[in-house]
């Protein structure tokens, strides 16, 4: 029993440096991580969903708002990108962060095609963060059923 | 014809030599040579495309297709003008061919014709002249034979017959013989006689032929019957049919006529021709062509009838025949010379003569017969007769000019005259070759032709090089104008580039700066660990420095492409400068003094203390100035001096700067001059010119240098670098700041080493501040000895007090000190001996005597902890030798920042509480003064515990300002002690703060020092960049995880993500949060309150600001839907006016730039957060922001209760 919880501990604290490393998330949702407590134990994945289901209304949003071949509004695509680079930031997202600012500069120069392509690229990073956290969680709910403690993964 | 210049010029084109055609390919290699870079090129922006924008490409490939088509065009113009040329060539060709051909033709064919008409009227003439001759003979015969037979008129007998006849035979021979053309002249009677001469040419003989006699007589009826048939009664026959007369020939003497030989009877086959009556039928002249068998050409012979004297009957016919032969000779002697052949034939077609020598008669059996000129045995002649019967048929007319007739294989000219005799029409007709006359001019037009197509192929080819050298120019200047966009297309490139450079690293400036302000945040958390070593403290310390000079060193490299782009706003606030420039002072002392060099602040009198503008900016001018000056001086001083000048005398300053090489002083005198009306002005436009100068005695910089050094990365000498570093970076951004506040730097000739920095600043002034608040000293009797180390400041220093009229008196070490100090104290009763002892100086003694004229005097003396020695345990001895005078005079200390604990104990347990940080400038001195002089009020009427006054007097608390600060909106969130205010005289910084801590504990002090020392270097760091002024504050909150507890925040957000974060991010740290959706929803949440606040406006504001203020702070997203933050912050800020409430808001944005936070601050927010939100400097500032007021609160209430 505790070989197998040991084992999924070190799974689990592989994932999450491997998710560091691939830049999917940053020292923000360490934060986040540090804020879940006994009070709140949840508050990492109601976040975390929080943020994925304000990603789809906003990508659904700035989607059709480009999806006009002319005279797009900018300003409601730049507002878009600037809620979602904020909640992304916030969550440590950092590779939707990142394309949100290329996204923005696109956007800035209303460049459309640019920005259909940082849509593409917000939508896929956005959608394959969803699934490494999805995996993530579910680890740890196998961890916390198994008996275990998630274990504190420091991140250098 | 055309048509073949034309497509000549066409294959010219490819088929030109050779040169043409490796033109031709050159062109379009260069064309395309041309093309593929700006394909490949377009390759390449593709990529930077979302940088850049599709207007820009669009531009680009506009210009470059421009280019194209235009580069095309010119090789189409090419073309279009070797065409034109073509044509226009071969159409001159053509005409001048044609002309040439045709007139030359023209002419030479009239020529042509005149001339066969000239050959052919030569013969004819010849034939009439021989007709004329004959027919005149004929006449002459006719006449004399009609004379003769008059005279002999009806002869009877036979006798007067013969003697007629022999009368007319010597008549006829007289005629023969003159006229040596003649063939023959034959006389027919009447009644059959004949006589007649004849020639033979062949033998050249004469023969008198004559028939014989017998036969003949003279009888009525041969009379009557010619009588009788006139006309028709004679005919041929009576000569021919009479058969049976006998024929005599006589051979004659050609010249003489005699008679030579016998006559002999000849056949009549061999008579001659002999006219008859029958040839003239109708009494009338006759002619006719016959033959004779002794001549081989026809002949030509007349008749004419001779009458009788009654002119009624015919007697004889009279026939004279004439050889055609002549003719012929004739035409044969022009044809000699012309060429050609000409024959002449009767209208029925039988030759007369030709120019050849082909017989023109045929011999039949009957005798030669004429023939006609088809059956002529001349080639010629047949020929051309049969092409007249071909062409014109039987019913030809007579006259024919036919050019081109073709004979056998050559081209004839053939014309046909007629010779219209009366009786015997003549044709004659003309063959000339064609070639005898046009045969040099075809071929001189063949020949033409030939050459001028090959000339014109020649110009033709001579005119495309032409066209190519002369457009090759024109495709030159085409391409360098293509080099000309090409270029500018790349340094607009270029320039974007840099722009977009410049972009991100102002974009960058949050990523950048967060990580260091962790960093250092972090470090100081460590530093004010207690349980750390000591060599850790080191290391950590060293890390700290490390840390901020590369978050200065991001600054610089931040702020100048800020500046740069053109994203630097200014701020627009009060501050006071005279603060702000002694803060930086102090904090470069303590770097000068490990360097052994003083630093000096020497502001005029006339500075104004409070302005308007960025003190941030300012400070960091005269940072970079200063930190620039202390790296390259190692000894002697740094020097800032400061003096203002209104706007009015800019323009004499101007023009003063420019050939200044007075010291500042008389300038200085004179703007003081100027001061009075400056003063009014001053208060119409509230601008200020102040000027500035950084004087150091350093390596100095090169005059030729001296514009240089303000460019980016540009230093004086290049192994500056290497021996102390730097960027370059500094001056830049300095002149760059000073240009964007309205004013200009460089450096000014400086008299002795080191260089001045001058500049001068346009700063307004805020309109309510008196801006001079001198203190008067000089009433008081102050003498104060000053005892210190550094000459250069001691000068200043007290230059500064002699004007205020405070005796001063100097002393640079200890030994001059305590001869200054007895001299002063002991010179009642040793005042000779001294004299005698020391030498002072003559000014000196001047002084002392001036300073023994003073009644009541209050001693100051500023020492310098510098003048002691601190190196062996001597100070302590000389600390007591002082503590003696304490009571004759106040010490005031000097410390430095590294003056041990050890001695600040001493001092404050010897009671000397005046102590300030090295340096001592103006305001500290002012300080010290008005402690002085309070203290010694409050001597007079109370002679007490002097500490303890000294405590109270100058004990001014900091947040007393704050309760009429407090909308100063950033500077209420700085950690300085003082803010500045509105109030009247200048405020002063707790400089004495070890005075102020002392009497509370002594066993403190040395925390407290090190709480200065902190200060100092939180000042260090934290001047520039305002955020970074809250990490102390983290530092030492930074483990209290219920930091914010009691707070209740009202937090401002529409994304759920970063709501919730926060939530719970505060709650965690133990604040109350309330959180709405939008900026409409937070001011809904204020408005609760403000309409209390109108119902019941008796109630009194703090129990209000108390009890019925909801939250202590608002943090507010900018971006909201609804209504966004800066639109609530203006609309709460709107509901606050005319209450003295003011909640806190904190700004949160994701835009990290200072424009941003201009902005924020613009709409009256009081702080500003990036996100993502960083914990620790959201907790600072949110105590820095709240804190002050529970404090102020505090105070005011503790106030109250006393």
């Amino acid at each position: 029993m505790n070989t197998v919880v040991a084992q999924l501990q070190r799974q689990f604290q592989d994932y999450i440096v491997s998710l560091y490393q691939q830049g999917f998330l940053d020292n923000q949702f360490t934060e986040l991580r540090n804020l879940q407590d006994e009070g709140t134990p949840d508050f990492v994945s109601e976040v975390v969903s929080l943020f994925f289901d304000d990603c789809a209304k906003l990508i659904n949003n700035m989607s059709r708002s480009l999806e006009q071949p002319e005279n797009v509004d900018f300003k409601q695509v730049d507002s878009g990108v600037h809620q979602l680079k904020g909640s992304s930031s916030s969550v440590g997202a950092r590779r939707v962060k990142n394309v949100c600012i290329s996204f923005k500069e696109c956007c800035d120069v209303h460049n459309r095609e640019g920005c259909l392509r940082c849509l593409q690229q917000v939508d896929y990073e956005y959608k394959m963060l969803k699934t490494k956290l999805e995996d993530l969680f579910k680890l740890e709910q196998r961890i916390l059923q198994a008996g275990g403690t998630i274990p504190q993964v420091d991140i250098k | 014809m055309r048509g073949d210049s034309f497509s000549v010029s066409i294959e010219s084109l490819p088929d030109s030599p050779m040169g043409s055609q490796k033109k031709m390919s050159k062109m379009f290699d260069k064309m395309s040579e041309w093309v593929t870079p700006w394909r490949s090129k377009s390759e390449t922006p593709r990529e930077t495309r979302i940088l850049r924008g599709d207007v820009e490409q669009e531009q680009f490939q506009y210009a470059s297709s421009h280019c194209l088509s235009s580069y095309y065009s010119v090789f189409v113009v090419r073309l279009a003008i070797m065409v034109m040329l073509a044509i226009l060539i071969g159409l001159l060709t053509i005409l001048t061919w044609h002309f040439t051909r045709v007139y030359t033709k023209q002419s030479l064919q009239t020529l042509a014709y005149g001339l066969r008409y000239e050959l052919l009227q030569r013969p004819i003439l010849r034939m009439w002249s021989v007709l004329n001759t004959t027919s005149e003979l004929t006449t002459a015969q006719v006449k004399l034979s009609e004379y003769v037979i008059k005279k002999y008129d009806k002869p009877t007998t036979q006798e007067e017959l013969v003697e007629m006849y022999q009368a007319m035979k010597d008549v006829t021979w007289a005629l023969f013989a003159s006229a040596k053309a003649l063939n023959a002249i034959t006389i027919n009677y009447r009644n059959g006689f004949v006589q007649a001469f004849h020639r033979d040419p062949a033998s050249s003989n004469t023969f008198y032929i004559f028939s014989d006699l017998k036969n003949y007589s003279i009888s009525e009826t041969g009379l009557d019957d010619v009588k009788m048939s006139l006309g028709h009664g004679w005919n041929n026959q009576t000569i021919h049919g009479n058969m049976s007369a006998i024929w005599y020939q006589q051979q004659l003497d050609p010249i003489t006529g005699v008679k030579i030989g016998k006559p002999h009877q000849i056949p009549p086959d061999d008579l001659i021709s002999i006219a008859g009556i029958s040839q003239v039928p109708d009494g009338e002249a006759s002619w006719h062509v016959t033959v004779s068998k002794y001549m081989d050409s026809p002949l030509l012979s007349a008749a004419l009838p001779v009458f009788d004297a009654s002119n009624k009957s015919i007697v004889a016919v009279v026939g004279v025949t004439t050889a055609l032969y002549s003719v012929g000779q004739l035409m044969r002697d022009l044809v000699e010379v012309h060429g050609g052949h000409i024959y002449l034939t009767s209208q029925e077609g039988y030759l007369l003569a030709t120019s050849t020598n082909g017989p023109l008669l045929t011999n039949t059996s009957k005798g030669p017969q004429l023939m006609k000129a088809i059956d002529s045995e001349e080639w010629a002649i047949k020929a051309g007769a049969q092409w007249l019967e071909k062409t014109y048929g039987s019913n030809r007319p007579h006259v024919v000019h036919a050019e081109n007739a073709r004979l056998g294989d050559q081209q004839y000219y053939l014309d046909s005259f007629l010779l219209n005799l009366k009786r015997l029409p003549i044709v004659g007709v003309v063959i000339i070759p064609r070639k005898f006359i046009m045969g040099k001019v075809d071929e001189r037009a063949f020949k033409t032709l030939v050459i001028l197509i090959s000339a014109s192929v020649c110009i033709f080819f001579i005119g495309c090089v032409c066209i190519l050298i002369l457009t090759n120019g024109v495709s030159k200047e085409m391409k360098l104008r293509a080099e000309l966009i090409r270029q500018l297309d790349a340094r607009r490139r270029a320039e974007a580039s840099s722009n977009y450079k410049s972009q991100f690293l102002a974009n960058m400036s949050h990523e950048l700066r967060t990580p260091m302000a962790a960093v250092i945040g972090l470090l100081d958390i460590l530093i004010s660990d207690d349980c750390l070593s000591n060599e850790q403290y080191a290391t950590v310390t060293q890390i700290r420095k490390c840390s901020t000079a590369l978050l200065r060193l991001l600054n610089n490299i931040l702020d100048l492409s800020k500046v740069e782009s053109g994203k630097l706003v200014l701020e627009e606030a009060e501050f006071d400068l005279g603060r702000e420039l002694e803060g930086l002072v102090d904090m470069f002392s303590v770097q000068c003094i490990n360097h052994n060099v003083e630093t000096v602040l020497d502001l005029s009198d006339d500075m104004p203390t409070l302005v308007r503008g960025d003190s941030a900016r300012l400070v960091q001018i005269f940072a970079n100035l200063i930190s620039n000056s202390i790296k390259f001086t190692s000894t002697g001083h740094i020097i800032l001096r400061g003096w203002c000048e209104n706007m009015n005398s800019l323009q004499d300053e101007m023009s003063l700067t420019a050939d200044r090489k007075k010291p500042w002083a008389p300038l200085k005198t004179k703007l003081v001059h100027h001061r009075n009306h400056s003063l009014k002005s001053c208060k119409n436009e509230n601008k200020m010119v102040l000027w500035f100068e950084v004087d150091d005695t350093g390596c100095g910089i090169d005059p030729s240098k001296w514009d240089s050094v303000f460019e980016s990365f540009e230093q004086a000498d290049p192994s500056t670098t290497r021996t102390h570093g730097g960027t370059g970076l500094g001056l830049c951004i300095v002149r760059n700041l000073v240009n964007k506040m309205g004013g200009d730097i460089k450096i000014v000739q400086k008299n002795g080493l080191g260089t001045i920095m001058r500049l001068y600043l346009i700063l307004s002034i805020p309109d309510n501040a008196d801006q001079i608040c001198q203190p008067d000293f000089s009433k008081y009797g102050l003498v104060v000895l000053l005892a210190m180390s550094g000459s250069t400041a001691r000068m200043i220093q007290s230059k500064w007090l002699r004007k205020h009229g405070i005796a001063t008196v100097e002393a640079s070490d200890w030994n001059e000190l305590t001869k200054v100090i007895r001299d002063l104290f002991e010179t009642g009763s040793r005042g000779n001996s001294f004299d005698s002892h020391h030498n002072i100086a003559e000014s000196l003694r001047a002084e002392l005597s001036s300073i023994q004229e003073i009644k009541n005097p209050a001693f100051v003396i500023v020492v310098d902890i510098g003048v002691l020695d601190l190196t062996t345990d001597i100070w302590k001895e000389q600390l007591n030798y002082l503590d003696r005078f304490s009571g004759k005079a106040k010490f005031a200390w000097l410390l430095k920042h590294d003056t041990s604990n050890t001695v600040k104990t001493e001092l404050r347990r010897k009671g000397h509480v005046m102590m300030v940080n090295k340096p001592l400038y103006k305001a500290k001195m002012i300080q010290i003064l008005e402690a002085v002089i309070k203290n010694r009020k409050r001597g007079f009427c109370n002679r007490g515990n002097v500490s303890d006054e000294s405590h109270d007097c100058l004990e001014i608390d900091p947040t007393q300002f704050d309760t009429c600060s407090s909308d100063d909106s950033s500077e209420t969130s700085g950690d300085k002690s003082v803010k500045p205010s509105t109030l009247h005289s200048p405020v002063l910084k707790n400089y004495l703060l070890d005075m102020t801590k002392s009497n509370d504990e002594d066993s403190t002090t040395s925390e407290a020092s090190t709480t200065t020392q902190k200060k100092k270097q939180e000042e260090e760091q934290d001047w520039k960049d305002r955020s970074n002024r809250l990490y102390s504050g983290v530092a030492l909150d930074g483990k209290n995880q219920k930091s914010l507890e009691g707070i209740r925040i009202l937090l401002a957000e529409d994304t759920p993500v970063l709501q919730r974060v926060a939530t719970i991010m505060l709650e965690k740290m133990g604040a109350t949060v309330t959180a709405v959706w939008d900026g409409q929803q937070a001011v809904d949440a204020l408005n609760y309150r403000s309409i209390i606040n109108a119902q019941d406006p008796t109630q009194e504001h703090k129990t209000l600001s108390e009890e019925e203020n909801p939250y202590d702070l608002i943090l507010m997203d900018c971006q909201m839907p609804k209504m966004d933050g800066y639109e609530a912050t203006k609309a709460i800020r709107r509901a606050e006016i005319g209450t003295e409430l003011h909640v806190p808001i904190v700004a949160l944005t994701a835009h990290a730039m200072s424009s941003d936070e201009a902005k924020c601050l613009e709409v009256g927010m009081d702080a500003y957060l990036t996100k993502p939100i960083d914990r620790k400097l959201m907790v600072s500032t949110i105590l820095s922001l709240t804190k002050p007021s529970t404090f102020l609160t505090d105070e005011n209430l503790t106030r109250e209760l006393s």
